[in-house]
């Protein structure tokens, strides 16, 4: 293995990747537990299902019936696995916590770190508040000198983009930190989010060893950054390091429920995932650290064959750039965090659904990759599972469709094996489902690792029976959807790259609640119906999934609403209660900003563009960042001429490749602010002469429109 | 700048025309975050009484192009004397001195001496010129090349289909439509 960058001299340079015994031994327990599940549901489906010969929809249930039990199992093991670790009283010998001493936390770090953030029209506010609370984190633990910051932006909406630059050049003015923070603009997105990090890599990648991925809702601590590196150097073996980002931030139901969630049930998965992974882990794109030269080595992207959606370029870059790390040698690993790294999540169940619609056409296209040559064969697995998580909603949709064609052609089960079977698999599923939650809550009750007052685990108990009921009337909503998401992708229809939203702004838009549940509410009636002629005992079996289609959308209105039991008590997770200081620092700062006057909507909406125009500042600061144009690909007749639209019919009248074509150009955007500055009143649109009265009112600083003012420089 | 002559009595123009280019060299003085009124005044009557001369020459332009203009020109011979060993061009002087006044703090610490290329203090000019001078990381450029993969078999057999099924999308949504008629006969079989 080639340690080119590396200066941990007299140390294993394997250390960090468990060794092949200890790995070999776990996955063969896991897989063992896996495998004998999955044979016993397998086997008293087709005892039940085989009394009268096996007709072909028999075989078709049974058929897709395997790698749904599969999942059920691993998820299952997974689950008891990480249990069982978290309170083995014996140190887990893996857990790379271990390999820092105390005499490690002492020492400096010396190794280069780029703390990367790709954005892509984020919310400006919260992606340079985030920053902030991060960076004073880590000036907190005296090891900030190694870290740089990087704001590598891909945005293609002129506002956003002139945002991000002011609140870049105010962050680094209140914080003392030109040189430190900075940011890139790229002119061309090219090949989106891993486009925009392999750019970063060739530019600035042989200046660091580390460089720590964040996304945009990303919040780390200082404390767990430094640690990280100090992993990274004890173990040059791991090329990734994966922490658990926990969710924050949540204001909707369905938001504070999956936070709840996940910081309920997430640490034992994480362990368990931990145990049978080993040094096979996954990337997940972001809170984590990659050991920079052997990634620009081995881990750029190739196109995968065909067209997209199926083909193209790699959308989950992240699974496949740890399985090219492990290809490479080295060790992809999980990082037991409980505290210091987060995200946030979708806000409501449309966003949700967008969201999981781009990760289906990601992982579905990992299909090429799992007949690779050169995987490790857990990285082909990784591939495998990536794809059963989708895949397996078709799967479940196709059972239940099979159950219906098999009800509809009822044979009498009468041997007493055939009874016996069913009532088994009934039990057995029903355990497979249940078991974890209810093993991972009496863990809590007992031992009150998320709240120690019991007051507080009795409330995690209500809530935790409360986000069963949520769930169920989500996953088979979830099941029909991605279903669609599997057949489209396959079918060829790909899916844009969008912004992701994490906040609601307003209240929910029941409209588009209305034209996106409609025909799933069509399906349970249509379904119902069927059922009803087929026969009434097989409707009311599937009467709980029906149910939950026919009310897709109250539920979709109810978990997207902000009455989420907060005032209960219900779904609270300890970053509610006791926030750590990162984002209690980020939460103060974003409540400021909010509490402020706003312009007119329309000014607001067009806010970078006016403040480029008409600031003399921000336009310094904007013909500053852009690189000298080499080639015109526009003639400078055609900018003149939209630079006068501009002005004499406002922004709205231009579509966004015209004014992102005058924002580029130098001369034009420097022209642009002494002609409106210029220009009589009657001759300006009423936007700008609106703009012009308004603009020295709005903010004391052209530059903290979307940041806090906080001068609060570190020395 | 010279001495500020507060009597403004223009050869050319409308009363209108000069009190509108009044009010916008304000609104303009004031986008530069000069909170002294008194200095915003002796601004806005220098660039006025520049713009008053220059409107005599060339009536056709309006009072207001005239003012903003003059008051470029002042920035650019400002900045000139402030930035003249750092080889800048026109637009960079332009744009990188107008960031260099607000990030040494200018608006606050030398409201006065805005424009006033005769009395710089030297702290000041350093200051803007330390501002400018900071800039990113130096690139070291790396190659990043994807390596070669093989698919293997099954993903050359796939590809083949998948492009085949691709250049006829007829015949695509028709193996679709077969299996989805196949269901819905089977259905109506069974209920039927």
């Amino acid at each position: 293995m080639s340690m080119t960058g590396a200066s941990t001299a007299n140390i294993n340079l394997t250390a960090g990747m468990p060794p092949p015994r200890i790995a070999r031994t776990r996955r063969a327990t896991f897989f063992s537990f896996v495998g004998l599940g999955t044979i016993v549901g397998v086997w008293l489906m087709f005892v039940y299902l085989s009394e009268h010969g096996m007709r072909w929809s028999e075989w078709g249930l049974l058929a897709v019936f395997i790698p749904l039990y599969y999942q059920l199992n691993v998820g299952f093991w997974t689950a008891l696995f990480g249990v069982w670790l978290m309170n083995r009283p014996k140190p887990d010998p893996l857990d790379l916590w271990r390999t820092l001493k105390p005499e490690d936390l002492e020492e400096d770090i010396t190794a280069s770190t780029a703390i990367i953030m790709p954005v892509f029209n984020e919310d400006v506010t919260r992606v340079f508040e985030g920053l902030r609370a991060i960076y004073l984190s880590l000036e907190q633990t005296g090891q900030a000198k190694n870290y740089d910051f990087f704001i590598l932006s891909d945005s293609n909406q002129t506002s956003q983009w002139i945002e991000e630059e002011t609140a870049w050049l105010e962050l680094c003015r209140q914080l003392n930190a030109f040189g430190r923070i900075f940011y890139r603009k790229r002119r061309k997105p090219i090949n989106r989010k891993s486009g925009n990090v392999s750019d970063f890599c060739r530019r600035w990648g042989k200046r660091y060893r580390y460089m720590l991925v964040l996304d945009a809702d990303s919040l780390m601590s200082g404390g767990l950054l430094t640690s990280m590196v100090r992993i990274m150097e004890k173990n040059p073996g791991i090329g990734i390091l994966q922490t658990f980002p926990k969710q924050i931030g949540a204001e909707t139901l369905l938001g504070r429920v999956m936070q709840f969630a996940q910081c309920l049930y997430g640490p034992p998965f994480m362990a368990g995932l931990d145990y049978w992974q080993c040094g096979e882990a996954n990337f997940w794109g972001h809170n984590a650290i990659i050991r920079l030269d052997p990634f620009i080595k081995n881990c750029a992207l190739p196109a995968l064959p065909g067209k997209e959606p199926f083909g193209g370029h790699i959308l989950s870059h992240d699974f496949v750039e740890a399985a090219l790390m492990r290809k490479a040698g080295y060790a992809v690993r999980l990082l037991n965090t409980n505290r210091g790294s987060y995200e946030e999540g979708p806000p409501t169940l449309v966003d949700m659904l967008k969201r999981d619609r781009r990760w289906c056409q990601g992982n579905m296209q990992h299909f090429w990759l799992l007949f690779a040559k050169g995987w490790h064969p857990m990285s082909r697995l990784n591939f495998l599972h990536g794809i059963l998580s989708y895949t397996s909603s078709l799967l479940w949709f196709l059972f239940l469709v099979f159950s219906t064609f098999l009800a509809a052609t009822p044979l009498p089960h009468i041997s007493a094996q055939a009874i016996l079977a069913e009532q088994l698999l009934l039990g057995v599923t029903i355990m497979l489902i249940f078991l974890p939650k209810v093993t991972i809550l009496l863990d809590e009750v007992i031992t009150g690792r998320l709240f120690k007052p019991l007051q507080g685990r009795l409330l995690t108990f209500i809530s935790s029976m409360a986000d069963t009921v949520v769930f169920t009337l989500m996953a088979p909503v979830l099941m029909i959807f991605h279903s669609q998401f599997v057949v489209y992708t396959v079918l060829g229809k790909g899916v844009r790259w969008v912004t992701q939203r994490r906040k609601l702004d307003g209240g929910v838009d029941w409209a588009e609640v209305f034209f996106t549940f409609w025909p799933v509410t069509t399906i349970a009636i249509v379904w119902g119906i069927i059922g009803w002629l087929v026969s009434h005992s097989f409707l009311l079996w599937i009467s709980p999934i029906l149910g939950a289609l026919f009310l897709a959308i109250p539920v979709a209105i109810l978990v997207s609403g902000r009455a989420s039991g907060a005032r209960f008590g219900l779904f609270t997770t300890p970053e509610e209660t006791d926030p750590p200081s990162v984002l209690a620092v980020m939460n103060e700062n974003l409540t400021e900003i909010k509490g402020r006057i706003h312009l007119p909507p329309e000014l607001e909406k067009h806010h970078g563009l006016l403040q480029v125009c008409l600031d003399p500042y921000v336009n310094g600061l904007h013909v500053s960042l852009l690189r000298r144009r080499k080639n015109i690909h526009v003639s400078r007749s055609y900018l003149d001429q939209l630079a006068l639209r501009l002005i004499h019919e406002g922004p709205q009248c231009l579509n966004a490749q015209e004014i992102k074509a005058m924002i580029h150009d130098t001369e034009t955007v420097t022209d642009l602010h002494y002609r409106l500055w210029s220009a009589r009143d009657h001759e300006l649109a009423p936007f700008w002469s609106i703009a012009i009265r308004q603009y020295n009112l709005a903010a004391s600083s052209p530059f903290t429109h979307t940041l806090a003012q906080r001068e609060t420089a570190v020395a | 700048m010279e001495a500020v002559n507060i009597q403004f009595a223009p050869a050319t123009g409308t009363e209108e025309e000069w009190n509108e280019a009044y009010a916008r060299l304000a609104d303009y003085f004031r986008s530069y975050q000069l909170h002294n009124r008194i200095r915003r005044t002796q601004l806005i009557l220098e660039t006025l009484r520049r713009a008053a001369v220059e409107h005599q020459k060339d009536p056709h332009r309006t009072p207001t192009a005239h003012s903003i203009e003059q008051a470029r020109v002042m920035m650019r011979e400002w900045l000139a004397v402030i930035y003249s060993d750092m080889n800048l061009n026109e637009s960079q002087l332009e744009a990188a001195g107008r960031l260099g006044f607000h990030l040494s703090g200018g608006p606050a610490r030398w409201p006065n001496f805005f424009l006033d290329k005769e009395h710089l203090p030297k702290d000041m000019a350093e200051a803007m010129r330390a501002a400018v001078r900071t800039s990113g990381p130096g690139m070291q450029v790396s190659k990043m090349t994807p390596r070669d993969m093989d698919l293997g078999i099954v993903s050359e057999v796939a590809e083949d289909t998948f492009d085949r099924l691709g250049r006829h999308p007829i015949l695509r949504y028709s193996i679709l439509v077969s299996i989805v008629g196949g269901v819905l006969g089977y259905l109506y079989f069974l209920l039927g």
